[in-house]
């Protein structure tokens, strides 16, 4: 992640007849990636060491010896290099390639998990496209091999390239997997005693181009080629990786690693692979008063008519956990419509801090809210001076608690006036006596600033499931039922507008309107690339299936 | 368009004649009026009885098919273009396949050539038999339309059996054609078009040596040959004019260069002369179907490619090959190389164009279709000016305008 100042050499070379400038030391597969040329591998991860082993990148160069092909993803560029990558060489080698691996590949991809994003399916039919002229048997292995708690194994899907074993050794550290037997019996299983349980594990079945690592938590569950992907950050951790959340019908089935080499590289970890389940399990849909639901409306002005006479006496929560647009808006709420000189600051407990990317804070956007209580001139107070303050009413932008949540609902039943923005059903919520539904940064957009001040946008990937509505349209709409106009069509209105607030140079080049990348419906890379990864005839969103289970089982 | 319904002009008054301050009038006509097939509104400005102008307004049946086509594969534009001219979907489906194929470079098999030669003729004799019949309809002869629709069924029975459908056929698929032809279903045929050509012989019989139609017909819409190039008529319409131009002898495609066929030309331009033309070319028609039986050879019907193609069935459920070939072509659509291409084809109302845009993707980037009626309609004005009301009905009948062709 350190960037190293040193001169780069630039080496010109030609790719299929189309000049190009790369540094030294690129390999052939990123040279003719400058010129929109695509060399296919499979073993070939820009994050892992080189294998060379799937031949699949083989090309022809200028400077190879006479009548060889040359592994495109090992070799490095060399001055004056001509490359082809269409000759019909390299096209047979690739057709051949492609009818190897399929030899003993079994008849899967109606069952599959991959299927859509399987780079087997999109490399046969660009380069084989015709039948297998292998008539004897399959080979048979072992279908169901149980890595760990989070992977399982197809081993007769498996095209050995790899790449699971080097990210286990390089990446996790932690080299569990392995190569055994020889030949067509060749299968990648763990080490004899041992269990693949790394907090990284989930990474390999990302980067398995075929469909024979499997994450036990969505296997089964959903079709690639329906999921739209939109760009989002991991509420894990402080850290901020840069995450696709996969979608379908307003159901979020995956959070998948987006690349950013400054912050995550290729790679997130499990915990923060499976906090999406908090974006659909056990939430909190509609208003409540009382336990009672109501209607949004009558929520609102019940939470306005119980706040107002508490004005100036009230111990406003706010959660990391909500974006910096929400923390913003509530910090408007707290100053100017409640008359608060200090707000609380809760979130997640802490956890344990790994090797890599896993912070110790497990709130996304703790130095948002503090930026955002700086904004507003107000003193941001640690979460366990609450309990001791006994204030008249407690207004939670957030339910997440440092603390164990029943005895802290304990404590919230002894409070006068409690009025929670939740997105989730727990002990804290349920104490609340006037609960509004929140929804979650799925529903919205917004940003989040990580550990170390980067702020980093994420979109919206559906609309908000039920009554649910962004803290900042809560805090917004609370402010008009207090009688302050602050009319924010959206959360960009509510940034443009606040965070003028916001101390001078707190979010560096940070530019709200830069999106981290279009939305890519579909499944992202897209594997050969409809107008804009959806499937032909298929219509986003429609129809809308709403979570009706709130028990905590997932559909997801 | 005799001389008596000319305007008289002022100086031919007589002195004697009391002046009475006219002015025109403004007549709706449909869009749905009896004397009309197809849906279509006219604006006619009337001077008397005379047309002034008329001023067609187009898009009851507008429905946004090029840009739905954008929204779905390739194959699965294939039912809309059914809906263009839906009296003839073959010779829509046709024409748009070989537009497509045009754009992958695909030579498609010969027998599939012929089947689509004898699918796009069948369906031209059903269009012509529908236009001629409806044209003496609204001219007030009931029965022959009720003689070409009876030898139209007999054909749709045939379609349907070898497409499954009547109307909307969505036959033939890229790179060949969708099934082969249904067993006995030649000699079917043949008698079919039998059948048709007593019929066909009967309507002519009631209505070329007609008085009355001949008053209607003959020398009203007139258009001469130079005024139909520069509308950019098409078909029986641009060749009643006199004009020599029929695309399967022009550009042949698919089998039509090794047909032995004459194409019909009149010299008139009038309406008489656009309904005879449609007659003589089902005789045509009927001849190149019963060549193609002649010289049709068993073989393929579509190419053996699985870019294109879906893999046979056996391949699908038992081989890995076969499963991931479906797939790819069923989620995610048959992938035509980047380009753009105009392709045309001879359809019974004239040059059907499709200028296609390949993005390279699944999908098509654009479509446009380059439907004969357009043309057509934009000349009716000029065709009918100064008529009398009544001769619009058979001219706007005798080109044969299609709501779905020309608003799409």
């Amino acid at each position: 992640m350190s960037v190293e100042k040193k001169p780069v050499t630039m080496v010109n070379v030609t790719v299929d007849g189309m000049p190009t400038s790369v540094p030294a030391g690129t390999n052939l597969v990123e040279a003719a990636k400058t010129v929109g040329v695509d060399i296919p591998h499979y073993c070939y991860h820009a994050g892992l060491s080189i294998a060379a082993n799937c031949r699949m990148c083989l090309v022809e160069t200028s400077n190879s010896p006479p009548g060889k092909l040359v592994p495109g993803c090992q070799i490095p560029v060399a001055e004056g290099q001509s490359i082809t990558t269409n000759s019909p060489k390299v096209k047979e080698q690739q057709r051949a390639v492609e009818e190897f691996l399929l030899l003993h590949h079994p008849v899967d991809c109606a069952i599959c998990d991959q299927a859509g994003e399987c780079r087997l399916q999109d490399y046969f039919q660009e380069y084989d496209y015709r039948p297998s002229r292998f008539e004897t048997p399959k080979w048979m292995s072992r279908k169901r091999v149980d890595l760990g708690p989070t992977i399982v194994l197809d081993q007769e899907r498996c095209i050995n390239c790899t790449r699971c074993i080097r990210f286990m050794d390089e990446v996790a550290k932690d080299p569990v997997l392995g190569m055994f037997g020889r030949g067509t019996r060749q299968v990648i299983d763990v080490f004899p005693g041992k269990v693949l349980d790394n907090n990284y594990s989930g990474n390999i079945v990302d980067i398995c181009p075929v469909g024979a690592l499997l994450n036990k938590d969505n296997r089964f569950r959903a079709r690639a080629y329906f999921l739209t992907a939109t760009p989002s950050i991991c509420t894990g951790c402080s850290r901020g990786c840069n995450t696709f959340v996969d979608h379908f019908q307003g159901v979020p089935y995956r959070y998948r690693p987006r690349e950013n080499m400054e912050v995550n590289e290729h790679w997130m970890c499990d915990h923060g692979r499976s906090s999406y389940h908090q974006l659909y399990d056990g939430r909190l849909l509609e208003a409540e008063v009382g336990q009672q639901q109501v209607e949004a409306g009558e929520g609102l002005r019940a939470a306005a008519a119980a706040l107002k006479p508490l004005a100036g006496s009230l111990a406003v929560v706010v959660s990391p956990v909500l974006g910096l647009e929400d923390a913003l808006a509530v910090m408007l709420l707290a100053k100017e419509g409640l008359q608060a000189s200090e707000v609380y600051l809760s979130g997640r407990a802490d956890g344990e801090a790994d090797f890599y990317l896993l912070r110790e804070d497990r709130s996304p956007n703790r130095k948002g809210v503090e930026l955002a209580a700086q904004a507003f001139g107000l003193e941001l107070r640690r979460f366990d001076q609450l309990t001791k303050a006994r204030p008249k009413g407690v207004l939670l932008a957030g339910v997440d608690v440092p603390v164990e949540a029943s005895g802290f609902a304990d404590w919230l039943s002894g409070v006068e006036q409690v009025v929670a923005l939740a997105a989730n059903r727990d002990p804290v919520s349920a104490a609340a006596k006037i609960a509004l539904p929140l929804a979650t940064h799925a529903e919205g957009e917004g940003t989040f600033v990580n550990f170390d001040g980067r702020a980093q946008r994420y979109l919206r990937a559906y609309p908000a499931s039920g009554s649910s509505r962004a803290g900042w349209q809560w805090a917004t709409a609370l402010l008009a039922e207090l009688g302050y106009a602050y009319a924010y069509a959206s959360a960009g209105e509510v940034f443009a507008d606040l965070s003028k607030r916001l101390p001078e140079g707190a979010l560096g080049d940070f530019d709200w309107k830069k999106t981290p990348r279009a939305v890519v419906k579909g499944v992202t890379p897209l594997p050969g690339g409809t107008v804009d990864g959806r499937p032909p005839g298929w219509r986003e969103l429609i129809p809308l299936r709403t979570p009706s289970n709130n028990d905590g089982s997932s559909a997801a | 368009m005799a001389q008596q319904h000319d305007n008289l002009e002022v100086e031919d008054f007589d002195v004697l004649d009391a002046k009475i301050p006219t002015k025109t009038m403004t007549l709706n006509m449909g869009p749905s009026h009896p004397a009309t097939h197809g849906t279509v509104r006219f604006n006619i400005e009337l001077d008397g009885e005379n047309i002034v102008k008329l001023d067609p307004e187009l898009g009851f049946l507008h429905r946004g098919f090029e840009k739905s086509c954008e929204n779905v594969s390739w194959t699965q534009c294939l039912p809309y273009t059914d809906r263009l001219n839906y009296v003839s979907a073959l010779c829509n489906n046709f024409g748009f396949l070989s537009a497509v194929e045009k754009l992958a470079q695909i030579e498609i098999p010969e027998r599939a050539k012929y089947i689509r030669t004898i699918g796009a003729e069948i369906h031209r004799i059903c269009d012509h038999l529908t236009g001629t019949g409806a044209t003496a309809m609204e001219l007030g002869g009931f029965s022959p339309f009720l003689y070409a629709i009876e030898a139209r069924d007999l054909l749709w029975d045939r379609i349907a059996e070898l497409t499954g459908a009547r109307l909307t056929t969505s036959f033939g698929r890229i790179g060949g054609v969708d099934r082969d032809l249904p067993e006995g279903w030649i000699q079917k045929v043949k008698d079919s078009l039998d059948r048709v050509a007593v019929l066909r012989d009967e309507i002519s019989t009631l209505l070329t040596h007609n008085r009355i139609f001949l008053d209607r017909m003959r020398h009203t819409g007139r258009i001469t040959g130079e005024d139909a190039v520069n509308f950019g008529f098409t078909g029986p319409c641009l060749r009643a004019a006199g004009v020599d131009y029929d695309v399967r002898k022009a550009h042949p495609y698919w089998v039509y260069d090794r047909m032995d066929f004459q194409v019909p030309l009149g010299s008139e331009g009038d309406n008489f002369d656009r309904y005879y033309m449609r007659i003589e070319e089902m005789k045509q028609s009927d001849a190149i179907i019963r060549q193609c039986f002649e010289q049709m050879e068993p073989g393929p019907i579509i190419i053996d490619d699985w870019r294109y193609t879906l893999p046979p069935k056996p391949q699908v459920y038992s081989t890995i090959e076969g499963v991931i070939g479906h797939f790819k072509v069923i989620m995610e659509g048959i992938k035509i190389p980047k380009g753009e291409c105009y392709a045309y084809t001879e359809s019974p109302n004239g040059e059907l164009g499709w200028y296609l845009v390949s993005d390279g993707s699944g999908r098509p980037y654009k479509v446009h279709c380059r439907a004969p009626g357009i043309p057509l309609m934009s000349g009716l004005e000029h065709m009918v000016r100064g008529a009398i009301l009544p001769d619009l009905v058979p001219t706007f009948d005798t080109i044969n305008m299609i709501g779905g062709e020309v608003e799409q």
